[in-house]
């Protein structure tokens, strides 16, 4: 090869390496240059968000119940804090806030590089002049106005409303939300969090490789976020809370007179006697059983869960009788029963358990056991150890264990007998709309504004104060849920089997026209004897017994109507019992399922789709139901087939049913509006700032049932006589005072039991408390739902409160007057 | 070759030291352009600090005075007089090198490179590569063709010296360069390609053994493997390479206009009046602008081969050839580097980068190249 040539060979080389520059080039500059101009422009701006105000809400009647105000914040940029100046800012700012500066060096973390951090909300003015005085010492520091949330009216309507706080991982997956935002997190805060959210503002500066800003780019100033306007009416809310929190007050007094009354009048050694009485004679009623009931496990038994069958030998241990009450469970400053404390105690320290007679409980040591914290407490100098959720005294249950760490231990210090909460729902029959709405321990959401503090969460998070217990509470309906069977037997001319002296025509009278043909099946007795002990044969031959909440009292001789007003267990079991004795016969109608398919029909067993966040559906049991459960082996039934008990302890409201408060008060405004069953709703419209409306949120028919006016009349007059009828109305002592207009007043009292204890050990009984109230009752205008979980006596503690609010409705703020116990009736 | 050679002589052998017009304008324009890119790229950064912003393109500008100076005064020198005083320049240049590794080099970024003379700094790696080209370049041209082993073997070490003291530094991009260099000027030199084949395997054998014996420093790993993906790594390294990679990306067909960079003016990228310098140019004058600089470099290497092939001498021509795989090797590394083709390995762009040394050495260099091709008809003093 000659020079000449290699010299070309090297030329060559040469201009191939240059011509690969030039391909390049072409590529980037020609072919992509889109893409890459797309990046340059985004690095050199920069876009700082300005956050929008909340939208506000209002009641029906334009009062704010949320709004905002402008505060200063502390943000900090991080894009202009060099990364050694971070540890400085960081303990500069902890002093200025006193917090500890690890809070504020996690905050202002790596990750976070160019966002800004606001590290501190709602400051003052002359914090703010502090800080822009100086600006060295707080390098990337700046103060700007950031709209914070209010609400004026503090706890009202605290449920329906609900709170605001800093995204979830669920929240974060939107794409208008950021982990600085706050999102609504209960309430329409939160199913309208979208409406309420707004839109950002933007401002974008062109900055320099510095991040220094060069020049304003473009400005767009936030936009607020849509008003909400509540059906609620603050000042029926307003009576609504008070009442239950009259109510609870109530139950509480006479939870505790009543165990006074244990203590003091009677002495241990009666009640001792008397439950060895009691025992003996249920043993010596469980031979007359036996022979009676040859097989409890029949497809066609009833659960026996009522029935002592327990056999020799017959002993009462005095302190199972006596149960915790003589050592003392928690109360408060004034006295009351409280249903949990929580009480902290530090390794080596010594705690207050609060009771009539305080106890001490000490720490005294926390040691590892195979994996497991155990923890040596000791009470009055004896020593237990526990681990987590286990009970320091494990016969009498009152103190459980919530965490061990290595120097701490938590206790809860229960009463499992104290009325625990009281949950109200106002509601139009018309069209849904919920005028009140609430549940007692509430809170006021402000708290959420600034996050909520450790003994904020200890003293309402331990009560569930933030739970809407209105649409989340799921309860037994009792006594309340006898409305369906009674409409199942108007509507299906379906009765129970004839106990008494002759069947009689349904609705005798002479207004019933052309409607009331007199045919044998369609009858109803005025002579259908209500005894307080329910014995029925099965069809195997054998025989069951319930007894009724009266036992051993009697209802005496009563129709359909008589059995509601008087709440009579027999009439609504025999009726149960009858669809389940004829389940398999040529009628066409699943009787079966007959009962639960009424009660579906009104909205029961399913959630109704209210504006509210995490509504609960209830349960309305059957055998498909009882068999899943069974198979996924839940533990939530027995073992053994379905049976007619399990039927008939639905027609009662009790067994497996469950509803929440506002199920109980839609399903009677469907039967009392004429069959409609309204979607509730709490936001009537949605309006932009100007007072615009941009969405209404109407009235929403769910479904429709052909009830017969017949059926609604009649429902409605019994319901008028549980109030009204002086002899056997449930409900009657608890409205004796309500003054006038007590006519146009119905409702129907339950009492759920929750522990059923037997009658010498009554005061260990724990009742949920039920009553719902219609009015005016020729023409719903509200229907009233009232539950006191473990309140006790549905006419006793919950008719009252009801009443309040009733007479506030129907009569006006000066026709209420004070709350007194009514009667212990179902 | 010869018989053209002399027939040329006989023709020209009268006419005076003549000035290739040709490759002095390339130089000049490279030049210039580089001044202006320089004042562009730090005028907005020294403005925005209150400084004079025309206070980087004096000093540069200085030394392009001084540069052209001595490219003058090197075409002036005969290459046949220098011949001799290869053994000693090139002694001359290791003692620096030493010197930099030990406690007089300065540092700056992550390596030595650097020597305080007074108010001077001074890159003793420039000088070193020049001085090697001529040192190889005297020892081929003294050489018998075909090319002993013997003779490979001296070139080699000649080389390897000053290549493994400045890897030392460390400086992995200039050590790529003698490289490069020795291969271009064995090729031309006569070696065999039994011997370039050697060679070449070496080479590569000896650069997997610096990675696998962890001869080679973390960052510069970073470096070398970062430009493969520069999304996965957040490194100052990455960042300039991917700044740049958008400014000139963004430049477009034409260019955003002088002054009107926004990568560059607004400082995104770093470096950019030494190592980036070609990133002003493709943002602010695009593709047709980086067109126009690759082709002023490519003239620059198409006469540097001329000139080459019409030397007088052996030694000349080597040199020549030295200076232009030397030259070549720094475009095609620099510029691939601001577009992400090769890894950033800290070589300057001749004559545009800002820098004193550089400019200064390579204008030296062509000096040389120039000089050979005044005296191509000179009769040859051997």
């Amino acid at each position: 090869m000659t020079n000449t040539m290699r010299v070309g060979v090297v030329g060559i080389v040469f201009a191939t390496l240059l011509a690969v520059l030039g391909i390049r080039l072409w590529t980037m500059q020609v072919s992509e240059v889109y893409a890459y101009e797309a990046l340059a422009a985004k690095q050199q701006v920069r876009v700082v968000t300005t956050p929008a105000p909340r939208g506000d809400i209002y009641d029906t009647n334009g009062v704010k119940l949320a709004g905002t105000r402008s505060a200063l914040a502390i943000v900090v940029d991080l894009a202009l804090v060099d990364i050694e100046e971070i540890d400085l800012l960081a303990e500069n700012l902890a002093a200025f806030l006193n917090e500890p500066a690890s809070d504020i060096v996690e905050q202002l973390s790596a990750e976070n590089r160019g966002a800004q951090i606001t590290v501190a909300r709602d400051i003052t003015d002359s914090q703010a002049t502090f800080l822009l005085e100086r600006r060295e010492d707080f390098p990337g520091v700046t103060v700007i106005p950031q709209p914070i949330r209010t609400y004026p009216l503090g706890e009202l309507a605290a449920h329906v409303l609900g709170y605001i706080g800093r995204p979830n991982d669920e929240d974060l997956e939107r794409k208008d939300v950021d982990g600085n935002d706050f999102v609504g997190r209960a309430g329409v805060e939160k199913s309208y969090d979208v409406q309420l959210q707004g839109i950002e503002g933007i401002v974008q500066y062109r900055v320099d490789a510095k991040r220094k800003v060069l020049s304003l780019v473009g400005e767009e100033a936030p936009t607020a976020g849509r008003s909400l306007i509540l059906t609620i009416d603050s000042k029926v809310q307003e009576r609504l809370q008070e009442s239950l929190r009259l109510g609870l007050t109530q139950a509480r007094r006479l939870e505790m007179d009543e165990r006074a009354k244990v203590l003091t009048e009677r002495s241990r050694s009666d009640r001792v006697a008397e439950a060895l009485v009691e025992a003996r004679l249920e043993a010596a009623e469980a031979p007359d059983d036996s022979t009676e009931t040859t097989s409890t496990t029949s497809d066609v038994g009833v659960d026996d869960n009522d029935v002592a069958s327990e056999p020799e030998p017959i002993t009462v241990d005095p302190a199972e009788v006596l149960g915790p009450l003589d050592t003392g469970l928690p109360i408060d400053a004034d006295g009351m029963c409280v249903p949990v404390q929580r009480l902290t105690i530090r390794l080596g320290g010594e705690g207050v358990l609060s009771g009539i007679e305080p106890r001490f409980v000490r720490l005294d040591s926390v040691a590892e056991m195979d994996g497991e914290l155990v923890a040596t407490v000791s009470i009055s100098g004896t020593k237990t150890a526990v681990k987590v959720n286990g009970w320091v005294d494990k016969a009498r249950r009152v103190l459980q264990v919530l965490a061990v760490s290595e120097d701490e231990i938590i206790l809860l210090h229960k009463d499992p007998w104290c009325p625990v909460r009281a949950t109200g729902v106002v509601l139009d029959p018309n069209d849904g709309s919920i005028i009140a709405m609430s549940s007692f321990p509430t809170y006021d959401p402000t708290v959420f504004v600034d996050g909520l503090s450790a003994e904020q969460w200890a003293s309402l998070g331990t009560v569930s104060a933030f739970q809407n217990f209105a649409v989340q509470g799921q309860y037994a309906p009792a006594s309340t849920f006898k409305v369906v069977p009674y409409v199942l037997a108007l509507e299906e001319n379906f009765y129970p089997m004839d106990r008494g002296a002759g069947d009689k025509i349904v609705g005798e009278g002479a207004d019933q026209g052309a409607e009331s043909e007199p045919v044998a099946l369609q009858s109803d007795t005025d002579e259908y004897f209500c005894g307080g002990e329910f014995k029925f044969a099965l069809n195997d031959g054998t025989f069951q017994r319930k007894r009724d909440w009266k036992w051993p009292g009697s209802h005496g001789l009563l129709d359909l109507h008589g059995a509601l007003a008087a709440s009579c267990d027999l009439y609504f079991w025999d009726i149960a019992l009858r669809l389940w004795q004829e389940r398999a016969d040529d009628s066409g109608l699943d009787k079966e399922n007959l009962l639960q398919g009424w009660a579906r029909s009104f909205g029961f067993g399913a959630a109704t789709g209210i504006d509210l966040p995490f509504e609960k559906d209830g349960l309305i049991p059957d055998k498909a139901w009882f068999k899943e459960e069974q198979r996924k082996e839940t533990g939530r039934v027995r073992q053994g087939p379905w049976v007619g008990g399990d039927l008939m302890d639905i027609a009662v409201g009790q067994g497996a049913t469950l509803v929440t408060p506002l199920q109980l008060a839609n399903g009677f405004a469907a039967m009392v509006n004429g069959g409609t069953v309204w979607q509730p709703r709490v936001v009537a419209r949605v309006v932009d700032s100007d007072g615009g409306v941009i969405d209404e949120n109407p009235r929403l028919a769910l479904s429709t049932i052909d009830l017969s006016p017949r059926t609604v009349r009649m429902l409605r007059d019994d319901l008028q006589q549980v109030v009204n009828d002086q002899d056997r109305g449930t409900a009657r002592v608890a409205f004796a005072g309500f003054g006038a207009n007590v006519d146009l007043v119905g409702g129907k009292t339950g009492t759920g039991e929750v522990i059923k204890a037997p009658k010498a050990e009554h005061f260990r009984q724990v009742d949920d408390a039920l009553f719902v109230g219609v009015a005016p009752i020729d023409n719903p205008k509200w229907v009233v739902s009232v539950i006191i979980e473990r309140g006790g006596g549905g006419g006793l503690v919950a008719a009252p409160v009801a009443r309040q609010v009733l007479q506030y409705l129907v009569n006006g703020p000066e026709g209420v007057t004070e709350l007194a116990p009514g009667s212990e009736e179902d | 070759m010869r018989t053209r050679e002399r027939a040329a002589s006989v023709r020209m052998i009268d006419e005076p030291l003549k000035p290739d017009l040709v490759l002095v304008l390339t130089y000049l324009a490279l030049s210039a352009i580089g001044l202006l890119m320089v004042y562009s790229a730090t005028a907005p950064g020294l403005e925005a600090v209150g400084r004079d912003p025309a206070t980087e393109l004096r000093s540069q500008a200085i030394f392009v005075v001084i540069g052209f100076i001595v490219f003058v005064a090197m075409s002036m020198v005969d290459l046949v007089e220098l011949k001799g005083f290869t053994g000693p320049i090139y002694l001359a240049s290791i003692v620096p090198l030493v010197m930099v590794l030990t406690a007089l080099g300065d540092s700056e970024g992550l390596a030595q490179r650097w020597i305080q003379l007074g108010p001077i700094q001074f890159q003793p790696s420039e000088l070193a590569k020049i001085a090697a080209i001529l040192m190889v370049a005297s020892l081929l041209a003294q050489a018998e063709l075909p090319l002993k082993w013997d003779t490979v073997a001296r070139v080699v070490i000649v080389v390897g010296i000053p290549a493994l003291l400045i890897f030392r530094q460390p400086d992995l991009g200039t050590t790529l360069v003698f490289a490069f260099v020795l291969l271009s000027m064995l090729f031309v030199g006569g070696a065999t390609m039994r011997q370039l084949g050697f060679l070449f395997v070496a080479t590569v054998v000896g650069t997997v053994g610096i990675f696998q014996l962890n001869m080679i420093k973390a960052y510069q790993i970073t470096r070398l493997t970062a430009f493969i993906d520069p999304g996965s790594s957040s490194l100052d390294a990455t960042y300039n390479q991917v700044q740049s990679e958008i400014a000139i990306g963004s430049g477009g067909l034409f260019g955003k206009g002088l002054f009107e960079g926004t990568q560059t003016n607004l400082q995104f990228v770093p470096v950019q009046s030494t190592d980036f310098i070609f990133t002003a140019v493709g943002e602010q004058f695009g593709f047709v602008g980086s067109l126009v600089v690759i082709a002023l470099f490519g003239l620059l290497l198409f006469r540097l081969l001329i000139i080459a092939t019409s030397a007088r001498s052996r030694f000349a021509f080597l040199v020549t050839i030295g200076i232009a795989a030397m030259l070549a090797f720094h475009i095609f590394v620099n510029i691939g580097m601001t577009i992400r083709i090769m890894p950033v390995t800290g070589l300057p762009l001749p004559f545009m980068s800002a820098g004193g040394t550089v400019f200064v050495a390579l204008s030296a260099s062509i000096g040389f190249a120039h000089s050979a091709w005044i005296r191509r008809n000179s009769p040859v003093g051997e």
